[in-house]
């Protein structure tokens, strides 16, 4: 068929189409409306285009190959330390506020110009106190309501209002500066460790203001609570909650799901919490109070923390219920508490992930709640612990990488977590091969670099699956990563690589004799008193021996079987007599029978038993002078043979 | 009036009241010197390509070292450009000392300011990205706009070298 004949054909059947889709009738041409945009919607539908390139570093690092970082250390590290330049730049510039005064950006942009500082000597106003207060300086408002209540100034109830409820959020404490994203995103998540404890400074200057103000309102009252109960003062918090009700006051719907958020302090039996619960609840209907996502969240926080039965389960999905009726929609948050109730380590299997993820999934979701950003690192884990299940896994890393979820990652604590997770679910479920080339391959090191123990797991699946040509890759980024100076991961992959031996023509055997030679010179290279490194076994040398002998390196081997030899009292434990032999037999294809002696006497002394077969080799095959002979007799018997 | 009495007047024309001469009867030397360097007697003076090619040859063989348009017909503060690209390079050079190996870019585009260029790898990574954010923000609260760093590393202080003269 020639091309001209085909187009025609072609032409042919788009006429007859065309005359059958055709119709007679006039379409309406509907235009659209008008969609108003934004000035950054443009900026905002490139950015949408552009994912994660997992070839590069991090955009926060320089693209050089000396700035990128290899590991997680230095990823830390890198870029701590431009944070820390930045805030030597703040230092320089708070030490010489004078020299920061000229005025070059128009219009005037504040976070150029340095802070305003006020001492005891300054005067100030009512307006300077809800300038800083606008601007979140703790500090700074403590100071200038002090000077002015030295000066019997008397403050409007509005500004003392906005001064206590800054000082209830943040505990009377000085505000992390928001420009120290690196701080954030690097800091150990602390409040998981405080969560259980009261860390509210009780007679602090957000105390005396509330005491200070003669009548308090309900406004005040739920600032007052509200701080408490995020600080854990729970019993303080409740009875200012009564207080407060006793006077007829309305507290708002926050200081409400405050009091719910405490209730395990409040009281002990899981029963009396989830009837406080309801009372709380009737409380509201009866005020008239509409409850928000912030109370059903609270609500499942509580029962989050009241073990594992069947009946807070029923609860749990209650709840869920009875708020959606209200129309309110659930955040991840509400998920992640859901995911805790439900998956308990000792319990039954439960596959509500699965129902879960088909409400959420192919969805971006926002940011409502602070416990949002617990949910991906909880639902990988539930995915690989709990059910051990891959394809859940794969919808869960889906629905992360869709959007802009991935903002809901948490910080870089959580975000390795959840890397590890689902490292270990995809390792042990995947064929190796497709883990490496499409897991392994694609997010190390850039996005992930794997901790000690996914390393090892990776290693123990390479060697049930004999996939020997990945060990050189591996021990490649084992060096980058700095994992080797672990004892049990260098020891694994010399296991890994005397158990598999490669056939003799391919070239992984002169590979793994470099890698042998580069833990050799690696451990060799140690300082001895250093605390807590990695020394030389028996174990690791005799394998080291192994694989530069299969390459035919006879001087490397003798190398380390003197190391062997010479600290035979320092190291600990003995090689496998394989080695050991394999070394013999290249001694005797070398000609070096003193070697062979050496190493048929080490034998001996570490209490090998078949020594005698060694000894019976090397005399058959080489002939031994007087003086070997001599040196042989003294520790085995050789006439027997 | 004789000879030697009118050279004498024209002479007093010439002279003023300081004793000081105004005509110059030589040629002029028109001898540029700006941007180029003299050879040395062991011709063991390195240059980097930008060093090594003259003023004449810069939209010919090499850039600008400032990029912007305060110069051009309307464009906006010309001598206040001129000062603050000074102070940057000034800046540079000490904060970074003895690091750059190239001549320091300086390009402004609305309220930005990019600085480019080659560093040795002299200090560990940790302490350039510790320079690059004092720099950063030290400068942007200097000029207030917004200042990033676009360095490149030299892995030797030789590899920048064009020509020795």
């Amino acid at each position: 068929m020639n091309i001209p004949s085909l187009l025609r054909r072609r032409l042919y059947k788009v006429n007859i189409l065309s005359r059958l889709v055709s119709t007679s009738k006039e379409e309406k041409i509907e235009i659209p409306y008008r969609i108003n945009r934004g000035p950054t919607d443009i900026l905002r539908a490139l950015e949408s285009t552009i994912t994660r390139d997992t070839t590069a570093a991090h955009y926060k690092y320089h693209d050089d190959p000396y700035l990128i970082p290899m590991n997680n250390l230095a990823k830390r590290s890198y870029a701590m330390a431009q944070e820390a330049g930045r805030k030597a730049a703040h230092w320089v510039r708070s030490e010489n506020p004078e020299l920061f005064n000229h005025k070059e950006c128009d219009p005037p942009i504040e976070a150029f110009f340095p802070k305003l500082v006020y001492d005891e000597n300054s005067e100030v106003t009512e307006m300077d106190l809800l300038h800083v207060i606008e601007r979140n300086h703790v500090s700074d408002a403590a100071l200038i309501n002090n000077l002015l209540k030295t000066k019997g100034v008397e403050i409007a109830p509005e500004t003392k209002q906005s001064l206590l409820e800054l000082l209830c959020y943040n505990n009377s404490e000085e505000f992390l500066n928001e420009a120290f994203i690196e701080e954030r995103w690097f800091r150990q998540s602390s409040s998981n460790r405080e969560k259980q404890r009261k860390t509210w400074k009780d007679g602090s200057l957000a105390e005396e203001i509330f005491n200070s103000i003669e009548n308090p309102n309900a406004e005040t009252y739920s600032a007052i609570i509200q701080g408490m109960a995020k600080f854990n003062q729970a019993a303080r918090a409740y009875h200012l909650f009564e207080e407060a009700q006793n006077k007829g006051l309305i507290l708002n719907v926050d200081s409400y799901n405050a009091i719910i958020k405490v209730i395990n302090f409040l009281k002990e039996a899981y029963d009396m919490r989830w009837t406080f619960v309801i009372n709380l609840l009737e409380q509201m209907k009866a005020t008239g109070l509409k409850p928000n996502l912030e109370t059903l969240n609270s609500v499942l926080y509580t029962l989050s923390n009241m073990g594992g039965s069947k009946i807070v389960k029923d609860f749990a999905v209650k709840t869920l219920r009875e708020f959606k009726n209200l129309g309110i929609e659930p955040s991840l948050g509400t998920w992640y508490y859901l995911l805790i109730i439900f998956c308990k380590d000792r319990g039954p299997k439960s596959g509500i992930l699965n129902n879960i993820l088909n409400q959420i999934e192919h969805k971006q979701h926002e940011i409502y709640d602070i416990s949002d950003t617990y949910f991906f690192v909880t639902a990988m884990d539930v995915a690989r612990n709990h059910l051990n299940d891959i394809s859940l896994g794969e919808r869960v890393h889906k629905l992360l990488l869709f959007g802009n979820n991935y903002n809901l990652i948490g910080d870089s604590y959580k975000e390795s977590i959840y890397y590890r997770h689902y490292f270990m679910l995809l390792i042990s479920n995947l064929p190796i091969e497709e883990f490496m080339e499409k897991t392994y391959n694609h997010l190390v090191p850039n996005i992930y670099v794997p901790e000690p123990s996914v390393m090892k797991e990776v290693l123990q699946q390479i060697d049930l699956n004999g996939a020997i040509e990945y060990v050189p890759k591996i021990w490649s980024d084992m060096v980058v990563f700095n994992h080797t100076n672990r004892q049990d991961l260098v020891n694994l992959i010399l296991t890994v690589m005397v158990e598999n031996q490669p056939p003799t023509e391919s070239d992984l055997v002169e590979k793994f004799c470099n890698i042998a030679w580069d833990i050799y010179t690696i451990i060799d290279a140690i300082n001895e008193e250093k605390f807590n490194m990695i020394k030389f076994t028996g174990e690791i040398l005799g394998k080291i021996l192994t694989l530069v002998l299969r390459n035919g390196d006879f001087t490397k081997a003798c190398d380390v079987f003197e190391k062997l030899d010479d600290k035979h009292n320092i190291i600990v434990g003995v090689p496998s007599f394989d080695s050991l032999s394999l070394f013999v037999d290249h001694c005797i294809a070398n000609k070096s029978p003193s070697r062979a002696i050496k190493c048929i006497q080490y034998a001996s002394d570490s209490g090998f038993p078949d020594i005698l077969i060694l000894g019976a080799r090397l005399n058959e095959k080489l002939t031994l002078d007087e003086s070997h002979l001599n040196q042989l007799s003294k520790f085995i018997n050789l006439k027997i043979h | 009036m004789n000879l030697p009495t009118s050279l004498k007047i024209v002479s007093n024309i010439f002279r003023s009241q300081t004793g000081m001469r105004f005509v110059h009867m030589s040629p002029i030397l028109e001898k540029n010197q700006a941007g180029r360097y003299r050879t040395t007697p062991r011709k063991n003076f390195p240059l980097t390509y930008e060093m090594a090619n003259p003023p004449h040859q810069i939209a010919h063989r090499k850039s600008w070292n400032s990029w912007n348009t305060s110069n051009i017909l309307g464009g906006n503060r010309p001598s206040e450009t001129a000062v603050e690209d000074l102070f940057i390079r000034k800046f540079i050079e000490g904060t970074w000392h003895a690091l750059f190996l190239s001549e320091i870019i300086i390009k402004r585009q609305h309220n930005l300011i990019r600085i480019a260029g080659l560093v040795n790898r002299g200090v560990l990574p940790r302490k350039m990205y510790f320079l690059i954010g004092y720099t950063e923000e030290l400068l942007s609260f200097w000029l207030q706009c917004v200042v990033k760093m676009e360095i490149q590393t030299v892995a030797d202080k030789k590899d920048v070298i064009f020509k020795y003269i």
